[in-house]
């Protein structure tokens, strides 16, 4: 048990803390992720976004939210994939991360977004510690819907800001 | 009423608080400082003083009221303690001490214990500033008589009238209006009295706990003045009291109708209801008031002291109590405090002002309607006055912080036993609130680096034939739309040579970089750099100049150091005048749009491909009129995609010393930019400073130009603490 | 019923004396020793009237009326306070303290009984 826990540290104890029923699916290059819905503000269209110069890959720009400047991540390039290309659904979710200081309103750029579900905790599976293609840190679970896996994303390590920010490497490590 | 059990406890106390105060007594000189220890003694004192005064032992109350009067001063700060007060004191406690001997062996002091009180008694005098006869002069003077006085028309009664109007807060102090008139009734009779409800308000908003009633009382006493007014000590600050003795001139009562705040017709008709003037009477002073008697408009003050109801003293001294309250009343308008998060509300609301301000413009630019022109015109120009405005609501002069570092100079001068004379100038310079705030850290770090590594020691100042007392001087100024501050030294100034060694020992600088003395004394900037051999207890405490100068650079502004062997050091911080709002120049590089600060905007060059020696990824220079100026294109600093170089310009920014040639591909004209903060992600941007929202919504970077001189000279400059090896 | 009048004084010998002379104008009479004594023993009941020193250990006379104006019992109960010559500023701190009658130390039994007398009839 000691190990197990030890080893998929990070998930359970997301899960465990927000134990979110209900998730918005959205597809990005062909794969179906999911977000628990509590972290998310609003979705809204792909529009004008401001590139920031001089700034790592996956941060896509900055765009105005009713005056409020928020950075948009292009979350391909943060899983170490091609630059999304803004397609006609392409869809700009607006997630909120962090607490107190650290909070932090993100815009994450996704190809589309599909419906929200209700996964039951029995339906979803931890994440397997390989074979996904993307960091398995960035995967609290593995949600069973309809038959279909789909990847349940821990916030929190997917939008760590100063990983982001290309104060750390990780993003560059991903790519072995 | 028998005492001779008090008397006896009086002697008891009074010889256990004499114990007491000789042991305080024999204490305060180890401790001359303990409040608490004076505080009793002085306690002890002013107890025997007062329980004596019960029994009317006027001998020990005077006595010991001397020595009360030295302790309160003491306790005030006003004497310092020490042993030839104190022995002083112990005499007079002993002298207390046998004046209650004799008491408690039923006679009546000798001679000598008379002698003794009196020589204790002058002694202690000395301490007081005041003589005997002044002392006694201080204390409250006898109520004057109501003299005689000119004569005039007398109300025909020989009774009182006493008028009394309480104050609202009188049930409030726990003080009864009954139980006023039931005392005044212990000193006579109460031949007639009207209750006044008049200002009792509606139920609505009645203030229940609030006094409202007067009374109009007509008295029959054998008292005097002084007795019945007595009667009323407690509540007279608080309420409207006026007594007129019998038989006063009709005029007084007039007066005294005139000083009341009721309907002056009602007031008349109360007095002949009471009985105190028959109706002729009120006739008669009506007529005096319709002939405009000249005391009609007398200040109520001086109406009040003729009729002696007030002694003149008490009036000066109300008089300049008030003068002192409207006084206090004017400086508080001169100004307000406000919550700074008010003010810093405000100033974002002119910002979003701003923003909508600017689409309008546009809007009216490409409808191109004459009068929407105008109009957007003159409401940008008003907008413009209420941002100044808002902003200079924020700003201080940076004197009183100047001025902290009086004390932290003079402080620190003598930990390190140097002579150290601070010199301020350009106190009245101006900035915002917030940056003085996060200035003081860094002005302090480097006031006492310049005091402890700049200035030199006395005896090497002597030897180096320099004053023995060195000067470091804080001046600040307003330099092209940013303040300056400095903080200069008359010292050795930078060894250059140690720091370069320094910096190849720490793997800063390669042994064959080939910099300038100026670029190698920016060195000290970097991270964990410092040139104290010795780590000294002032500096070298973990806060190094990396640190001033990260915190400075956070506040958008840079630091510069300028040094002269032999003759003195000088850090100067350029920080902008204000976080909130700045005017900006826009300029387009493709399809990108950045904002340079106007205030780094030297002048803007059309670009003639010949005059630009700059291939694509490299940096040039151009000759503007003689001189060498760097050139950079945007574009490659910021690594724009789709850029057409159709069309190009040149936009000169200024930092410091250090001039660059931007190259963009449109100038778009100037505007006014909110500064939107860069928030956590992008802390560490490169070359950007902030974003602002344009017109249009869309966002756009603010170019953060000190950082973008630093980036396009090249890998030299490049990050703090970065100064890479590779040269 | 008769009055009862509290006074607050460290001086065993003043509260004696005071407690005799209103006792025998037919009053009633509770006594404390400092500020923090009196608050101790006003547990509800009537009192028509507090004399208090200004200068006492433990709980000094301003911060006792301060504190004794915050029960809702005694909101309403006069105080007077007793003073010294030199203590003006200690008057006006108390009158804003709600302290509004003041008798100057030292005084004799006839004097308190006629400031009592003004405030409250026994």
């Amino acid at each position: 048990m000691g190990a197990l826990v030890k080893m998929d540290n990070a998930a359970t104890e997301v899960r465990t803390r927000q134990e979110p029923e209900q998730y918005l699916t959205f597809l990005l290059g062909g794969e179906m992720f999911a977000i628990g819905i509590l972290v998310i503000k609003e979705i809204i269209e792909f529009g004008q976004v401001t590139e920031v110069p001089r700034m790592p890959g996956c941060v896509r720009g900055v765009i105005n939210l009713r005056g409020a400047v928020v950075p948009v991540i292009d979350l391909s390039v943060r899983f170490g994939r091609p630059v999304t290309e803004p397609g006609r659904r392409t869809c700009i979710v607006i997630v909120e991360t962090g607490e107190g200081e650290a909070r932090q309103v993100i815009g994450v750029m996704v190809d589309a977004v599909s419906e929200v579900l209700e996964i039951p905790q029995a339906d979803i599976e931890p994440a397997p510690g390989f074979g996904t293609r993307i960091r398995a840190d960035f995967i609290a679970g593995m949600g069973k819907v309809r038959g279909r896996f789909v990847m349940i994303l821990n916030v929190e390590q997917v939008f760590l800001i100063d990983e982001m920010a290309g104060l750390d490497t990780a993003e560059t490590q991903v790519a072995h | 009423m028998n005492l001779d059990d008090a008397l006896k406890t009086f002697i008891n106390e009074s010889r256990e608080l004499l114990e007491q105060m000789e042991e305080a007594l024999l204490g305060i000189e180890q401790q001359p400082d303990d409040a608490e220890l004076i505080n009793g003694i002085f306690r002890a004192a002013h107890t025997i003083k007062g329980s004596a005064g019960l029994f009317g032992l006027e001998q020990i109350v005077a006595f010991t009221h001397v020595a009360e009067s030295v302790l309160d001063r003491v306790r005030d700060s006003l004497l310092v303690i020490d042993a030839e007060l104190v022995a002083i004191l112990l005499a007079s406690r002993d002298h207390i001490g046998s004046l209650i001997d004799h008491l408690a062996q039923g006679e009546t002091p000798d001679a000598a214990t008379h002698r003794q009180g009196s020589e204790l008694t002058e002694r202690l005098h000395r301490y007081l500033n005041q003589t005997p006869a002044a002392a006694r002069a201080a204390m409250p003077v006898e109520h004057a008589q109501i003299p005689e006085r000119e004569t005039g028309r007398v109300a025909d009664t020989d009774n009182w009238h006493i008028s009394l109007r309480f104050g609202r807060e009188v049930l409030r102090n726990g003080m009864d209006p009954l139980a006023f008139l039931r005392y005044l009734g212990t000193l006579g009779r109460i031949v007639r009295i009207v209750t006044l409800t008049d200002d009792i308000p509606a139920l609505s908003e009645l203030d229940a706990e609030g006094c409202w009633l007067g009374f109009e009382i007509v008295f029959s006493s054998e008292a005097d003045k002084a007795t019945i007014e007595s009667a009323f000590d407690f509540v007279r600050e608080d309420s409207h009291i006026r007594i007129l003795p019998p038989r006063s001139r009709i005029a007084e009562y007039l007066r005294l109708i005139d000083a009341l705040p009721n309907e002056d017709m009602r007031l008349g008709e109360i007095l002949v209801r009471c009985g105190t003037l028959t109706p002729a009477e009120l006739d008669s002073m009506l007529e005096m008031q319709r002939q405009g008697d000249a005391t009609e408009h007398a200040p109520i003050g001086e109406v009040l002291v003729e009729q002696k109801v007030v002694q003149e003293p008490v009036v000066e001294a109300a008089l300049v109590r008030q003068k002192q309250i409207k006084e206090n009343r004017n400086a508080q308008n001169a100004s307000i405090r406000v919550d700074s998060a008010r003010l810093d509300q405000l100033i974002n609301l002119v910002g979003e002002l701003i923003i909508v301000g600017s689409s309008a413009n546009l809007i009216a630019r490409q409808i191109a309607h004459p009068a929407l022109l105008e109009v957007t015109y003159n409401m940008t120009r008003m907008v413009e006055e209420v941002r100044d405005s808002a902003m200079s609501l924020r700003m201080v002069q940076i004197g009183a912080t100047f001025s902290r570092f009086q004390r932290v100079v003079h402080d620190v001068a003598q930990e390190l036993g140097k002579d150290i004379r601070l010199e301020i100038s350009g106190g009245e310079t101006e900035l915002d609130k917030t940056v003085v705030e996060k200035i003081t850290d860094p002005l302090t770090h480097l006031v006492r680096n310049a005091m402890d590594h700049g200035i030199e020691s006395r005896a090497q100042r002597a030897a180096n034939g320099k004053p023995e007392q060195g000067v470091l001087r804080l001046n600040a100024w307003h330099e092209s739309g940013s303040i300056v501050i400095e903080v200069a030294d008359d010292g050795g100034g930078l060894n250059t040579e140690k720091i370069r060694a320094k910096a190849i020992e720490r793997g800063l600088i390669a042994a064959d970089a080939g910099l300038s003395e100026h670029d190698i004394h920016q060195l000290i900037f970097a991270a964990g750099f410092s040139t104290a051999d010795a780590v000294s207890n002032l500096s070298g405490r973990g806060v190094g100049m990396d640190v001033v100068r990260s915190n400075i650079e956070s506040l958008r502004g840079s630091v510069e150091l300028l040094s002269q062997a032999g003759a003195g050091t000088a850090v100067r911080i350029h920080l902008p005048l204000t976080l909130a709002i700045i005017d900006g120049f826009l300029v387009g590089v493709g399809r990108e749009r950045y904002v340079i600060p106007l205030e780094t905007v030297e002048e803007c060059i059309q670009f003639s491909v010949t005059e630009l020696n700059l291939a694509s990824g490299e940096a040039g220079y151009m000759d503007l009129r003689g001189e060498v100026l760097p050139c950079v294109r945007l574009r490659d600093v910021f690594d724009v995609r789709h850029s057409s170089a159709t069309r190009e310009s040149i936009v000169v920014v200024r930092h410091g010393a250090r001039r660059v040639g931007l190259v963009v591909n449109a100038l778009y004209g100037e505007l006014q930019a909110v500064i939107k903060p860069l928030g956590r992600l992008f802390e560490a941007a490169q070359g950007v400073g902030g974003f602002t929202i344009l017109g249009d919504g869309e966002v756009t970077p603010v170019i953060d130009v000190a950082r973008l001189i630093e980036l396009s000279a090249g890998p030299l400059h490049s990050r703090a603490g970065g100064l890479p090896a590779a040269a | 019923m008769a009055k009862t009048i509290m006074i607050v004084d460290d001086s065993a010998t003043l509260r004696q004396v005071v407690s005799i002379a209103l006792k025998g104008a037919g009053y009633d009479v509770l006594e404390a020793s400092d500020g923090k004594d009196a608050l101790a023993r006003l547990t509800g009941q009537k009192v028509h009237l507090v004399i208090s020193d200004v200068n006492m250990p433990n709980m000094d006379g301003l911060t006792f009326v301060t504190e004794m104006k915050k029960l809702p019992a005694y909101k309403f109960t006069p105080v007077i306070m007793l003073t010294t010559e030199a203590g003006a500023d200690k008057k006006a701190q108390g009158q804003a303290a709600g302290a509004k009658a003041w008798v100057v130390k030292p005084f004799q039994p006839a004097q308190m009984l006629a400031a009592v007398s003004k405030l409250v009839l026994p």
